[in-house]
């Protein structure tokens, strides 16, 4: 029984004999890596960042407009009396800009933190776009026949040659072009939360859309090696339909590995919001982006260095602290591992 | 997990060690330059061929080293085509390579002889003659020598720049198949627009050629009748599109008449090499009569210009010695002002350009008179100026610079909501004060429902000065919600063309002018009147709101074109008046300045419009002394 029962059940198995659940398990695992949960710890209080920056969370329903709550102002609000001020200063209505502020006179710390939201954000919608599609898309491959696996694969060796950043700077023209014309039907709601988002949503969109194409072939080849295994002849065998098979004995085993690669490809994401924003092309001014407040700042590098390396050190730190968790997340979902250290 | 740690540990060490022993061989000396082949393509005399020349100097060509003046063009100089010219690197180019009927005066700005040495009209001021000087020979630098040659005529004679080359310029700026941009300049000269708006393939196409009115009286006058009476006219001659052209090489080489090798010039430089998008050089004109007269004195004999368009390059190559000039990014002016070396070379010198907003009149919400004068006045100009653009640019309340005659700017007659207190008007709080009222006239209380959308031209300064307006709307008007855009220049002009399709166009977009004559008619009259210039604003006779006073303006900068002087500013006052006060079709924002540094060894003039290389002064062996 044991020799055909599919990994994941295998662990239950081994868990049980253990007394304890298969996920408990591997949390246990990831708990002893101490990066891996620093890091996750890191992440956990930048995700309450974001959503504390303002009042956003309580004003969502009642249509006020939120105020700032952890950032001690508003990412527009520019004082031009103080521009470039450096870090600590106070003004003479007792006004404290702990890091500072910019050409505008805005403050970097409330900038900063308000940044946290969009590099969250493309970490999260960029990274669950890419998921969904791209764990579809190599299951669908992985299990068809090899003629249709075949096309589906050259389809995304073809999209491999094309070149993602033209690709995104094209989308990126063309939905900024769609929102001026300002047209009615689906396209108005989308430019609305496009509006609303100050321009984040069309990036996430083309960020996700273009990044699926790895998670394809990971999620294909792990399909392939799981489709001849035991467990799925023995679930073909009495009687289930492909989708079944696909959806309930292939996705839980492929998951992991899945998710793991997705978390560390999150770094990239991250820097590619950074760079699109560096470019000019990214959320739309004055809403802060780490990529684009370090674009402003760089010029001024030796002026004012504090300006660049607010931004530069949080971008640096959240990119790090993703690396390590997937780093983490992976040593813990390997069996292998298992036992040892 | 420990073998992970190790790794990370050895991969620390590496790293560490990596930086060590590459940081290390900067200490020994540098090895000899050893000259390296390069394979550059020149244009020589027929095809394009490639020629090997050496990268480093050899020491030979130590002895007969050059003058030389390490200079930024900014950018890639679009054309070097007298016709075609619009922008001022290839202006800049083109005044230093050809010599014009006449120059402006750095600090008049009048008109002075150049070419020509004396000119007069008749009562009118509708018919006006130039006198030529006769020893300008035109001159071809040949690449294969690296000798500027005189061109010469059938009999071996120098072929002197005749009055014969002027009546060629002009009209080959006006014939439609040259298609200059700027060809609308010279509309003044009886049948110039008929000509320039001909069908080439039309019949009547040579009559109306010939029937232009500039004529050779003999070979050296030449003879401009007017449509208009013009008293600016000697400034309109001092512009490129004037200038004599060699027609001969144009009708040879077509497009490629502009290459160095080919193109015939008359000025006191030659092109010697354009490395498109990388570098130009300018070598001095041996054969021009001019040198060490008053007109140009100067003793530079060579210009290396490189194209380097981020200022924030430019200035670190300047710091490092390797440009004697330079403009300043704003981000180091501060730096700059509290450096004792660098404040030392700070210049600060007004140019005659105003950099704008301007309102698209047709697009909603800004189709309504007072959101665009809501918005004008919600524009901080004095704080912008000492707070973001830092470079001693002065707040503006007229589109015409105060460089020009018949410019009212600083007359608190004029918006007076625009200017500062200081300067005689009411101060940003009253502006605001007001703008509020009308925002609550126009149907949107505090801004609310209004939603703008801001364009502008990719660039560092445009992106500050755009959010600085933001914010600054956004706080004079809370509810209100502005967008940035930002397009690439070529793409930029075209969305802001007036016949581009208005669902594409932004509500508020950013330009700057630069007179191409210090005339308040270059200014209000040919940018705005809406049958003779550019029209991005789209106004229109027709408008709800406005129609009547459009048709005024219009009225008014045709009328001063006759007046008398004193009339004349007083027309222009109004139509100022009308055109940021009344009409608002534009937000005029600040009068320019040039942020510059200039090493102590270089003196330079600083042309509100031309470069005027050939009045800049270089002291060799100081520049040489601090290259050690």
């Amino acid at each position: 029984m044991t020799a055909s029962a599919s990994p994941v059940a295998q662990k239950a198995i081994e868990a049980a004999k253990r007394g304890r659940s298969p996920l408990a398990d591997t949390f246990r695992q990831f708990r002893k890596n101490r990066v891996a949960m620093l890091s996750t710890v890191f992440l956990i209080l930048l995700v309450l960042v974001a959503v504390f920056t303002d009042t956003f969370v309580f004003t969502l329903f009642t249509g006020e407009k939120p105020e700032p709550l952890l950032a001690p102002y508003h990412y527009s609000e520019a004082n031009f009396i103080y521009v470039n001020a450096p870090p600590m200063t106070r003004t003479d209505d007792g006004q404290l800009y702990l890091l500072g502020t910019d050409y505008l006179g805005r403050d970097i710390l409330s900038r900063t933190l308000y940044g946290t939201r969009i590099s969250l954000a493309v970490a999260f919608v960029a990274a669950t776009v890419s998921l969904i599609i791209g764990l579809i898309y190599g299951l669908i491959s992985g299990y068809s026949r090899p003629a249709i696996d075949n096309l589906m694969m050259r389809t995304v060796d073809f999209l491999y040659g094309f070149p993602i950043i033209i690709f995104i700077i094209l989308m990126q023209v063309y939905f900024k072009s769609l929102s001026r014309r300002g047209e009615g039907g689906l396209a108005d709601v989308l430019i609305n939360i496009d509006k609303a988002m100050g321009g984040m949503f069309f990036l996430f969109i083309a960020i996700g859309m273009l990044n699926w194409l790895g998670m394809a072939r990971i999620a294909r080849g792990q399909t392939l090696s799981y489709k001849q295994k035991e467990f799925v002849e023995a679930a073909r065998s009495v009687g289930a339909t492909n989708l079944r098979i696909m959806g309930k004995h292939l996705l839980p085993n492929i998951l992991g590995p899945c998710i793991v690669a997705e978390t560390l490809a999150i770094p990239g994401y991250i820097f590619l919001e950074a760079f699109l924003s560096f470019i000019g092309l990214g959320v739309n001014p004055p809403t802060p982006s780490w990529g684009l407040m370090i674009s402003e700042a760089y010029p001024a590098l030796r002026t004012y260095p504090h300006q660049l390396f607010v931004p530069a050190i949080a971008l640096t730190l959240t990119t790090l602290a993703f690396n390590f968790m997937g780093d983490g997340l992976r040593d813990a979902f390997d069996p292998r591992l298992r036992g040892e250290g | 997990m420990r073998t992970h740690y190790r790794t990370y540990l050895v991969m620390a060490v590496l790293v560490v060690a990596a930086l060590v022993l590459t940081a290390c061989p900067a200490q020994q000396p540098a090895a000899p330059a050893e000259p390296q082949v390069v394979e550059v393509t020149r244009i020589v005399e027929g095809t394009p061929e490639v020629v090997v020349v050496t990268a480093t100097p050899e020491p030979g060509m130590m002895e007969e080293e050059k003058v030389t003046v390490n200079y930024n063009w900014g950018t890639e100089p679009p054309t070097a085509d007298p016709a075609l010219a619009t922008d001022t690197t290839s202006s800049a180019l083109i005044g230093s390579i050809f010599m014009g009927l006449t120059d402006l005066d750095d600090e008049t700005q009048e008109a002075v002889p150049a070419l020509a040495t004396s000119w007069e009209s008749n009562e009118d001021k509708t018919v006006w003659t130039f006198k030529l000087r006769d020893d300008i020979p035109w001159v071809v630098y040949n690449p294969a020598t690296g000798e500027t040659e005189v061109v010469t005529d059938d009999e071996g004679n120098p072929r002197m720049v005749n009055a014969h080359d002027v009546v060629y310029g002009v009209k080959r700026t006006l014939d439609p198949n040259t298609a200059s941009d700027y060809a609308y300049i010279l509309y003044y000269i009886a049948g110039g627009e008929e000509l320039n708006n001909a069908d080439p393939a039309a019949e009547n196409f040579q009559e109306l050629y010939d029937a232009t009115g500039v004529e050779a009286l003999d070979d050296y006058t030449v003879q401009f009748t007017l449509k208009v009476p013009a008293s600016f006219f000697p400034q309109i001659a001092s512009m490129s599109q004037t200038f004599p052209m060699p027609q001969w090489v144009i009708e040879e080489k077509g497009d490629r008449w502009i290459e160095p090798g080919f193109i015939a010039t008359n000025g006191p430089y030659v092109m010697t090499e354009w490395i498109h998008g990388d570098h130009l050089t300018l070598e001095k004109n041996e054969n021009w009569p001019l040198w060490g007269t008053d007109y140009a004195p100067s003793n530079i004999e060579r210009l290396e210009g490189v194209m380097i368009e981020e200022v924030s390059t430019a200035f670190a190559l300047y710091e490092s010695n390797e440009l004697d000039t330079s403009g300043v990014p704003l981000e180091q002016i501060d730096r700059v002002k509290a450096d004792p070396v660098l404040s030392q070379e700070f210049v600060n010198a007004p140019i005659n350009c105003t950099y704008y907003y301007g309102f698209i009149m047709e697009k909603a919400p800004t189709n309504d008179v007072r959101v665009r004068k809501a918005l004008s006045a919600g524009i901080d100009r004095k704080t912008l100026v000492e707070q973001v653009t830092k470079g001693g640019q002065i707040p503006a309340n007229t589109f015409t610079n105060p460089l020009n005659f018949g410019s009212p700017a600083g007359d608190p007659e004029v918006a007076p909501w625009a200017l500062p207190e200081d300067m005689g008007g009411t101060g940003y709080a009253a502006a605001v004060e007001m703008g509020k009222g009308l925002l609550e006239e126009a149907g949107f209380p505090n801004g609310s429902g209004l939603d703008v959308l801001l364009m502008h031209n990719v660039s560092e300064g445009h992106a500050r000065i755009a959010q600085a307006v933001q914010a600054m709307w956004q706080s004079a008007y809370p509810e209100m919600n502005v967008t940035i855009e930002t397009q690439e220049w070529r793409v930029y002009l075209k969305t802001i063309d007036k016949d581009s399709p208005l669902e594409d166009q932004p509500n508020v977009f950013r330009l700057g002018w630069c007179a191409d004559y210090p005339h308040a008619n270059n200014w209000v009259h040919e940018v705005f009147n809406t049958n003779a210039g550019a029209n991005r604003v789209r106004m229109s006779e027709d408008d709800p709101q406005v129609g009547e006073l459009v048709k005024e303006f219009n009225e008014t900068t045709v009328k001063a074109q006759v007046a008398s002087e004193e009339d004349a500013k007083a027309l222009y006052k109004r139509a100022e008046q009308l055109l940021v006060d009344e009409i608002v079709a534009i937000a005029p924002i600040y009068y320019y300045t040039t942020v510059n540094v200039t090493k102590p060894w270089l003196q330079r003039t600083y042309d509100p419009i031309k470069l005027h290389l050939y009045k800049w002064q270089l002291d060799w062996e100081a520049k040489k002394a601090a290259m050690q």
